[in-house]
């Protein structure tokens, strides 16, 4: 199979990568119509099979599970799962002839096998639906012309796609239609549905493309949220160390740091986060992350040339072809880590505590934010994507480092987001050694020493200028408006 | 006084002519000490008051140190007073047309203090009516003179019964003043309805209902002290519950059709079978009480009904009409339930505001996502009035007292009138005063509205009234 996306003329290249809208709540008055009374087969009943299905039967729609026949007989996990929930579960043979709409919920790695194995069955005319493209636009997969391709990709962990149903709210979805496939022109209303029915219309789901998914959410998991974490993660570990902070205290900073400092970004942006901080503070960190997107620059380049040119995606199924062989040692690394092995000391740190000596972990987030939003747009992703895969789910990746350190961030994210990170972090941490040697624990640990808090008033407006006119925070104050008339009331 | 001297009643019982008893008081006032007591009306504040002074007869337990010299000022001893003049009066011995006792003779009988109680006698306003009988006085014009004489009688201990009652402005002003330099010699018990007249010096409640010293609350536990404010006004105001949204009436329910039938239900598990071969049917405005151990599957059984049980598709169970499973989506079956439970509130981590709070029981939602009318608004603020929360509304729901957000959930599930009521151990995890707040509203709402109540809990004496039906789980 060759890459789907080098198949495209440059033309088409760009027009895809182009493709991402906001949708208005307005747009899903027909609710879950569309799927009403269809049969709805899921494969896989891991985190996302399972609670987008729950979902789904919640509003309404028939849903059931199909298991590779040795998952039954075994009745592995995923068959309790499915069963303990009340729902039908049966073989590939049994449930996907009468289907009229296949959710592909398996892991990435098995998509090509899986795909091939259930296409035979489907019915003629069915509705096969995946939630990330990197099957159809990296691997090339066909899918028979008869049958609607969509992607419906819920923009959290499984566990929140059904917490934020059961609240009565949703999580951001994207939606997406392969314009290759979709014979009867029904591939939009019935994506559409499928958001209703899991609850991502009241959170906000944006229009894009497999291609736009693809390029944009590789890189983003990449970059600042998997690996830009890892890697400051580390590195502000081991500085602390180094310079005599407590190990427990150090720990925490970090573990918790993360969260606290992207709940800023969340509400308001690079801008509100930058502001929590005391002025010197803030220039300081302007700096350091100026300095940091300097010497970081050509690797995110160098990120989201691998993933255009689909170098990223075939390293990474020969790795898949190895056993995950690098995987699997990236990952054992990973859990021997100073950081990951220090637990978070019984300390008290305070909200401001954690801007006010976090100085160093505001600014890499900063620096890795507007990196990965500058390199994504010039490579052809419009604004709106750029702007969901890098600034808006910043802090969902740092909450799961607030549960369990990078063990749980990484059991959290998909393989390919894991392996993506790796690469990331393995080339990232060498880059900033020198950047390193200069840090003191006035930027990471203890927060500056104020002989004298004042500052350069020029100097203030030109950096708070700097912030706020950087095109993320214009596109984000735009889509955090949209947002506004459906997003919970804080 | 000394430490010795501290008064002390031990699991006291007393009867007020067959009419009235106060059980099992236990209650030290120490020096130092000024107390407050508090309660609905007939609640026994005033029994527990007049105990003091030495009233009602002794059932059982002790009574150890009380002073001999308590002036007490209430409206039983006023009107005592007085139906003993109109006795005098009556006494027909003479026949002469009796006067009844001067207002001057009354206060010098007991006075110990000549010259107090002519300064008092001119600070009240009483000179002009020196020469008058006693019973010919209004009620506020005997009042100052029970005043007066409990001031001059040396007291060891001023008990005053609702001392502001009745009394002009300048008065009141006169006698709040006259208390507060007072306090700094003698001790003081003040029986109060309206908690907002507490005056400063005050150091303690004492909470009574039905005959029992409830709380004990020290004046300087804010928290304590709120609730105790709050659980006084749930009990003591007579509000309505508020209306729901008209702008959001529910689909109408067939009226043949019970609001939950449950056929063989069962909750089976790979490895354990928590209940099978259930069969309930609750019909509307038929309350119900639900029982069982631990794991005995009460919550299980709730969650078949609201829906948040996976396992309610393949059971039999049709609820407010639906037959589950047949394309029905949750949200059509939460708009008839109203639910709260300790999980609830564990799951309710938010810090919106509590007005939002309320209004989020129209949307069956944790947190509020649309925006909110303006009549809904109204009506969320009507809710906390009655809670005793008026003008918090824009207060963060997570810096409430357990107790408090207990209180707004309840309010939350109220708020639209839902036909079906669920309180799963509406209780759990309260102190004494928070139960009897969360269970005076349950109350309320069992008796003044049309929703059916279907509560789950362990106490026996969390009992409500109003629920005549009961299931118990094995």
């Amino acid at each position: 199979m060759a890459n789907y996306f080098n198949t495209l003329p440059l033309r088409l290249q760009l027009a895809e990568l182009a493709k991402c809208r906001f949708m208005h709540l307005d747009e899903f008055t027909e609710g879950v119509d569309a799927l009403k009374g269809k049969k709805l087969v899921i494969i896989g009943c891991g985190a996302q099979g399972l609670n987008q299905g729950l979902n789904l039967r919640d509003s309404g729609l028939d849903v059931s599970y199909t298991l590779r026949a040795a998952a039954i007989d075994e009745k592995r996990q995923s068959w309790k799962n499915a069963t303990e929930n009340g729902f039908t579960v049966g073989t590939y043979e049994e449930l996907l002839p009468t289907a009229d709409v296949v959710l592909n919920l398996t892991p990435d790695k098995q998509h090509t096998n899986v795909v091939n194995t259930i296409m035979p069955m489907m019915k003629h005319g069915a509705c096969l639906s995946y939630s990330h493209g990197f099957n159809i636009v990296e691997e090339g997969m066909q899918i028979r012309d008869d049958i609607t391709v969509i992607m419906v990709a819920p923009k959290c962990p499984g566990s929140e796609v059904r917490a934020e149903y059961v609240r009565g709210f949703g999580v951001p979805t994207l939606i997406a239609v392969h314009e290759d496939n979709d014979p009867n022109g029904e591939g939009l209303a019935l994506a559409k549905a499928y958001a209703v029915g899991t609850g991502g219309h009241k959170a906000g789901v944006l229009m894009s493309s497999f291609v736009a998914e693809v390029k944009s959410d590789l890189m983003g998991e990449q970059t600042i949220l998997c690996g830009m974490l890892q890697t400051g993660s580390l590195l502000c570990f081991d500085k602390m160390i180094e310079e005599g902070i407590d190990a427990g205290y150090a720990s925490k900073l970090i573990q918790y740091g993360w969260e606290t400092v992207t709940e800023a970004l969340k509400y308001g942006g690079v801008t509100n986060m930058m502001d929590r901080l005391s002025n010197p503070a803030k220039i300081r960190a302007f700096d350091l992350a100026e300095e940091m997107k300097d010497i970081m620059g050509p690797l995110y380049q160098k990120h989201q040339d691998d993933i255009m040119t689909g170098a990223f995606s075939s390293g990474m199924m020969d790795d898949w072809a190895n056993d995950d062989a690098k995987l699997l040692g990236w990952r054992a690394d990973t859990a021997e880590t100073a950081f990951e092995k220090t637990e978070a000391g019984d300390v008290e740190i305070s909200e401001q505590e954690y801007f006010d000596n976090g100085i160093l972990m505001v600014a890499m987030v900063k620096a890795g934010v507007e990196l990965a939003f500058e390199t994504m747009t010039d490579a052809g992703i419009i604004a709106d994507s750029a702007y969901y895969e890098s600034l808006h789910e910043t802090p969902l990746i740092a909450n799961t480092i607030a549960r369990k350190k990078l063990y749980e961030m990484n059991a959290t994210i998909s393989d390919t987001a894991e392996y993506g990170c790796y690469l990331y972090n393995h080339a990232c941490v060498p880059l900033l050694g020198d950047f390193m040697k200069d840090i003191k624990t006035d930027v990471i640990g203890k927060g500056l020493e104020f002989a004298d808090t004042g500052v350069d008033n020029a100097r203030l407006i030109e950096v708070n200028e700097a912030i706020r006119s950087h095109p993320v925070e214009v596109i984000g104050a735009e889509l955090r408006g949209y947002m506004a008339d459906m997003k919970r009331i804080i | 006084m000394s430490d010795l001297d501290r008064w002390c009643l031990d699991a006291l019982s007393v009867d007020f002519d067959g009419r009235f008893q106060l059980d099992d008081i236990s209650w030290t006032i120490q020096p130092g000490e000024h107390w407050l007591i508090a309660g609905a009306n007939g609640s026994g504040k005033s029994a527990l008051a007049a105990v003091l002074a030495g009233a009602g007869d002794r059932l059982s337990g002790t009574c150890s140190g009380l002073p001999d010299r308590v002036a007490l000022v209430s409206y039983e001893q006023q009107a005592e007073l007085i139906e003993a003049e109109r006795r005098k009066d009556d006494a027909d011995i003479l026949d002469v047309i009796s006067e009844g006792t001067p207002v001057a003779e009354i206060i010098d009988s007991v006075s110990q203090d000549d010259e107090l109680a002519e300064t008092l006698i001119d600070a009240l306003g009483l000179r002009p009516l020196l020469d008058r009988a006693f019973r010919k006085l209004s009620t506020g014009e005997s009042r100052k003179v029970m005043l007066i004489r409990a001031f001059t009688s040396n007291p060891e201990l001023l008990v005053l019964d609702e001392p502001f009652d009745g009394l002009d402005h300048d008065s009141l002003w006169w006698l709040q003043a006259h208390l507060r330099d007072l306090a700094k010699t003698v001790p003081m018990v003040i029986v109060l309805n309206r908690f907002d007249e507490c005056p400063d010096f005050i150091t303690d409640v004492a909470y009574v209902d039905d005959g029992r010293l409830l709380h004990k609350v020290k004046r300087d536990d804010e928290r304590a002290f709120a609730e105790v404010r709050q659980l006084l006004h749930l009990q003591t105001t007579d509000l309505e519950l508020p209306p729901g949204d008209p702008a959001a009436q529910l689909p109408s329910l067939n009226d043949a059709d019970p609001l939950v039938r449950l056929t063989g239900a069962a909750i089976r598990y790979t490895d354990n079978t928590v209940f099978e071969d259930l069969d309930w049917t609750i019909e509307a405005n038929e309350h119900w009480q639900l029982s069982g151990p631990n794991g005995s599957g009460k919550t299980g059984l709730l969650s078949l009904i609201t829906g948040d049980h996976p396992q309610c598709y393949v059971n039999d169970i049709q609820v407010f009409g639906f037959q589950r499973g047949t394309g029905e989506s949750i949200w059509q079956i939460k708009q008839y339930i109203g639910y709260v439970s300790t999980a609830l509130q564990w799951e309710y981590r938010v810090s919106i505001g509590l007005r939002n709070v309320i209004i989020s029981g129209f949307y069956d939602s944790i947190g509020l996502y649309g925006k909110s009318t303006d009549a809904q608004k109204a009506i969320a603020d009507q809710w906390l009035d009655l809670l005793g929360m008026t003008g918090r509304f824009d207060e963060p729901f997570n810096s409430l007292s357990f107790g408090e957000q207990r209180l707004l959930l309840i309010a939350r599930a109220m708020v639209k009138h839902p036909p079906l009521l669920i309180l799963d151990e509406p209780c759990l995890g309260l102190d004494d005063i928070n139960r009897q707040l969360v269970l005076a509203l349950i109350e309320r709402i069992c008796t003044t509205s049309n929703t059916t109540v279907l509560y789950v809990n362990h106490r026996t004496q969390d009992q409500i009234r109003g629920i005549n039906n009961h299931l118990a789980l094995q």
